[in-house]
């Protein structure tokens, strides 16, 4: 019983982690439709930013994590605006395609740089642990958790209540129609994907300090984002956190109780289920009945 | 006039043949290090085929299709070890299994469209992998497993570098004799009208579920050989290997960079982009990766319709100008 | 004893979240006749259409063609048992020739031909029979509106349709378009096709059709020979407010 519950709760603290990395990725695709396939990347990235800036000035990386943040807004927004947007009409693929090179590069950028080791980004308090019953509760989990929740929640204001937010939504929504209305939408896009990349890179450096990261590390983050933003439905932002919780539950579970690596294949069973049962995701509204002329 | 209109329709036909004898002719011709990129061209010409049948013509973009790829080395590496088969059995039934797989898959996921299909199959792969490597007993797991290829275990001799070079011009030659009959064959309609619009191409009469899976079925068929024989040929193989995403993107990246929905978009991009991939290999060694990636985003932002399609429409318009190319599709 | 209609629709419904985009409309339309079907925007009118043609799953009701009952069938199933359809935004596909656009049809129709040659050579002479014989290398891109909406009429004429539906093939057209466009549909009537007329364009109603059905908020508010129909106060109102119809009412 004891294990149950410390898987439980181990699967909603790093929930709430996947659920911020995811966030950012599902509002690119909502927004712009384009699957960033330079998620994980960035996600790795940030976690670099933050282990490069604890070891020259030895900052806290809850602290280093915006840093990390502000470095990875302006890559993405520099990267969407100058060079996406040249795609952003093209088929399908070719955004794939795009992001896959972009992909490629900055994983070996960072080999290059910081070599193919595992790294850690160290603190003095992130491995102690509060203990509640038989339960251990590692403080540096519990702190990215409610990073992760409150900063999830503070761009689900910004996008809802705010101008800039509005504009985001409603270029996602009518791309001409914005335009119309005075909406600069390769500025937007560009901001977009800096939010994205900015949270991927915050998440990163998290993700530095509870645990392991190398430059290999980044695909696997990028599949999770996929899993996630599908899960809980394109471009909802509350459905990304949603999502992060239900599989990083089902991925703490399945490490309890499923030998070997088969904790792997069953987030892509979950998301090939989900996906032939409701494409729409789990709290997502329906898209492809939307889609038809009424 | 008349008689050059009329010779016309050959003359893919006459070119295709004259192709294939230079490859044959070719290959007195090489070292062994050169057979064996040009081999790995041959290869990827026939996976970059296989590829354009669904995605190209119908513009279902897989990007899983290297599960195809390595359930027909997988078949083939098991019934060889295990069942004592054939080399020649194991790529023919490798190439069947591969291909009802593909009609059992795209029965519910090529209901999905766009992103969402592309990300289903990527999904589908990575799961078939896992299972791969959770099998060890059958599949050898994640140490791989080694086809008997010498001794009294071997099914079938090794066919050596110069067998593989046929094996696989073969291959190639079968792929693209399948896309050019696909191509101008009442199907290759179909799959056409699929791609610009599915509601209407349904209004006109096309069962679009079925010509879908069909098709996915048989390129899953193509790829499925494929990878039987580069299972034989590489004799041990691993699941990270067979189930490369990488593999995929390399099928996607050469359609692209050739032409998608042509005939002969993939197997221009197949050569330029095998060529250009091994030359960085070899010649920047610790660089290449990055270097593949920078001619991946320039060659999209250049040509994201593809060096066919461009040089037919520049030829039509007299504009040449990569510039303007870009601006058709920038924001 | 009457005839099996071609079309028959029984309590068919669709809702769209708590929007009843067509409630409970049942129709019947005998070979040959021309219905049209007016009604202000939103009126249910596309999606009746897309609900008989399987592009839409009705939420509840039946859909017999010929005494079928294909309710909910796929839509190439629907196309095969007689009927066809324009589009109200065209879709043309855009990669093909005029030609090609047109011999999908005939590949793929009910009449499935198999011969690339003898397809090619039928979708010719639709394209003749609709005027765009000239264009027939052209890419849809290139053609004018009215160009493009006769393409989508030759799509599906290419069918050889029983039932032939019409979505506002004449939407957008100018005056002698608009003639040319009532000619051809003239000429379908006398070959005996069943034709189904949504349209906007009033005048175009009034010239071709034996019968209007008037759909107002997904209902059928009323139907009858044109004339008849055009002078109902109830119809009056929908199209221009009740003010309006108070007035012409209380005034004539």
């Amino acid at each position: 019983m004891t294990s149950f519950l410390q898987a439980t709760l181990y699967g909603l603290l790093q929930g709430g982690l996947l659920g911020l990395i995811a966030v950012g990725f599902s509002l690119v695709w909502g927004v712009m439709n384009i699957v960033n396939l330079a998620h994980g990347a960035f996600v790795v990235l940030g976690a670099y930013v933050g282990w490069q800036v604890n070891d020259w000035i030895g900052l806290d990386p809850f602290l280093g994590m915006f840093v990390a943040a502000a470095v990875l807004f302006g890559l993405g927004y520099a990267l969407q605006r100058w060079l996406i947007n040249l795609v952003v009409n093209g088929p399908v693929f070719i955004t794939l395609l795009l992001t896959f090179g972009l992909d490629l590069m900055i994983v070996q950028a960072m080999n290059i740089a910081f070599s193919a080791d595992y790294r850690s980004i160290p603190t003095s308090y992130a491995g102690d642990s509060l203990h509640l019953g038989g339960i251990r509760v590692p403080l540096g989990r519990l702190l990215a958790f409610g990073v992760s929740v409150v900063v999830t929640l503070a761009l689900v204001a910004l996008v809802n209540r705010t101008r800039t937010g509005l504009s985001i939504m409603a270029t996602g929504m009518d791309r001409a129609a914005a335009r119309l209305m005075g909406i600069r939408a390769r500025h937007v896009y560009a901001l977009t994907f800096g939010i994205a990349a900015g949270l991927a890179g915050m998440a990163g450096t998290m993700i530095g300090t509870v645990g392991t990261f190398n430059p290999a590390a980044a695909s696997g983050y990028t599949l999770l984002s996929f899993v996630i933003a599908v899960l809980g439905g394109l471009g909802n932002m509350y459905g990304a956190l949603i999502g992060g919780l239900v599989i990083g539950l089902v991925e703490a579970w399945a490490g309890q109780y499923l030998p070997g690596t088969w904790i792997n294949a069953l987030a892509f069973l979950v998301l090939v289920v989900v996906l032939i049962v409701r494409p729409s995701g789990l709290v997502g509204r329906a898209y492809y009945a939307a889609r038809l002329e009424v | 006039m008349a008689a050059a209109a009329r010779w016309k329709p050959l003359v893919p036909w006459v070119s295709g043949v004259l192709l294939l004898l230079a490859a044959l002719g070719l290959q007195s011709q090489l070292y062994s290090g050169q057979e064996r990129t040009v081999t790995a061209i041959f290869m990827f010409v026939a996976l970059a085929q296989a590829w354009n049948l669904l995605g190209g013509y119908a513009g279902y973009a897989s990007f899983g299709q290297v599960v195809f790829f390595g359930i027909g080395g997988y078949f083939t590496a098991v019934a060889m070890t295990h069942w004592h088969l054939s080399f020649w059995t194991c790529l023919v039934l490798g190439g069947v299994v591969a291909a009802l797989f593909g009609a059992l898959i795209g029965m519910p996921l090529l209901r999905l469209r766009g992103h969402y299909f592309a990300i289903a199959t990527l999904g589908v792969a990575e799961g078939i992998r896992e299972v791969v490597t959770n099998l060890p007993g059958l599949t050898g797991g994640g140490a791989g497993i080694t086809l008997p290829t010498v001794g009294d275990q071997a099914t079938t001799a090794y066919l050596g570098n110069d067998g593989f070079y046929l094996l696989f011009l073969a291959l190639a030659a079968l792929a693209v004799l399948v896309s050019g009959l696909v191509a101008g064959s009442r199907a290759g309609y179909a799959l056409r009208a699929i791609h610009q619009d599915e509601q209407a191409a349904a209004a006109m009469g096309v069962n679009t579920t079925r010509i879908k899976v069909l098709t996915f079925a048989l390129s899953g068929l193509i790829t499925g050989l494929v990878g039987a024989t580069y299972a034989f040929q590489q004799v041990t193989i691993f699941p990270e290997r067979l189930f490369d995403v990488d593999i995929t993107v390399l099928m996607v990246v050469m359609v692209v960079i050739g032409g998608s929905g042509t005939v002969l978009g993939p197997l221009v991009g197949a050569v330029i982009l095998q060529f250009l991939s091994e030359y960085l290999r070899q010649n920047y060694t610790s660089y290449h990766i990055f270097l593949l990636g920078a001619i991946i985003i320039v060659a999209v932002v250049l040509l994201p319709q593809g060096a066919v399609n461009y040089l037919r429409d520049a030829r039509r318009t007299g504009e040449y100008s990569l510039l303007a190319n870009v601006r058709r599709y920038r924001l | 004893m009457t005839a099996t209609p071609v079309l028959r629709t029984e309590h068919l419904s669709r809702r769209f979240g708590g929007l009843n985009a067509v409630s409970d409309v049942s129709l019947s339309i005998p070979e040959g006749e021309t219905v049209g079907v007016i009604g202000p925007n939103g009126a249910g009118k596309s999606t009746l259409i897309n609900l008989v043609t399987g592009h839409l799953k009705p939420s509840s009701g039946r859909v017999l063609i010929d005494g079928r009952d294909l309710t909910g069938a796929r839509p190439w199933v629907i196309t095969h048992a007689g009927v066809a359809r324009t589009f109200q935004i065209v879709k043309p596909f855009r990669g093909m020739t005029v030609r090609e656009n047109v011999a999908i049809g005939i590949l793929y129709g009910p009449h499935g031909v198999r011969r690339m040659s003898h397809a090619r050579e039928q979708a010719t002479r639709v394209l003749e029979e609709t005027n765009l014989a000239d264009l027939a290398e052209r890419a849809p891109g290139e053609l004018s509106v009215a160009d493009a909406r006769r393409l989508e009429f030759a799509k599906a004429l290419a069918l050889r349709p029983r039932l032939l539906l019409l979505d506002e093939v004449m939407a957008g057209l100018r005056h002698r378009e608009i003639e040319s466009s009532l000619e051809l549909i003239r000429t379908l009537k006398t070959r005996g096709i069943t034709i189904v007329v949504v349209e906007h364009v009033m005048r175009a109603i009034l010239a071709v059709s034996d019968r209007v059905v008037v759909l107002h908020h997904g209902k059928v508010l009323t139907e009858g020979r044109p004339r008849d129909v055009l002078s109902d106060p109830q119809v009056v109102e929908a199209y221009l407010g009740h003010r309006y119809a108070q007035r012409r009412t209380g005034g004539s």
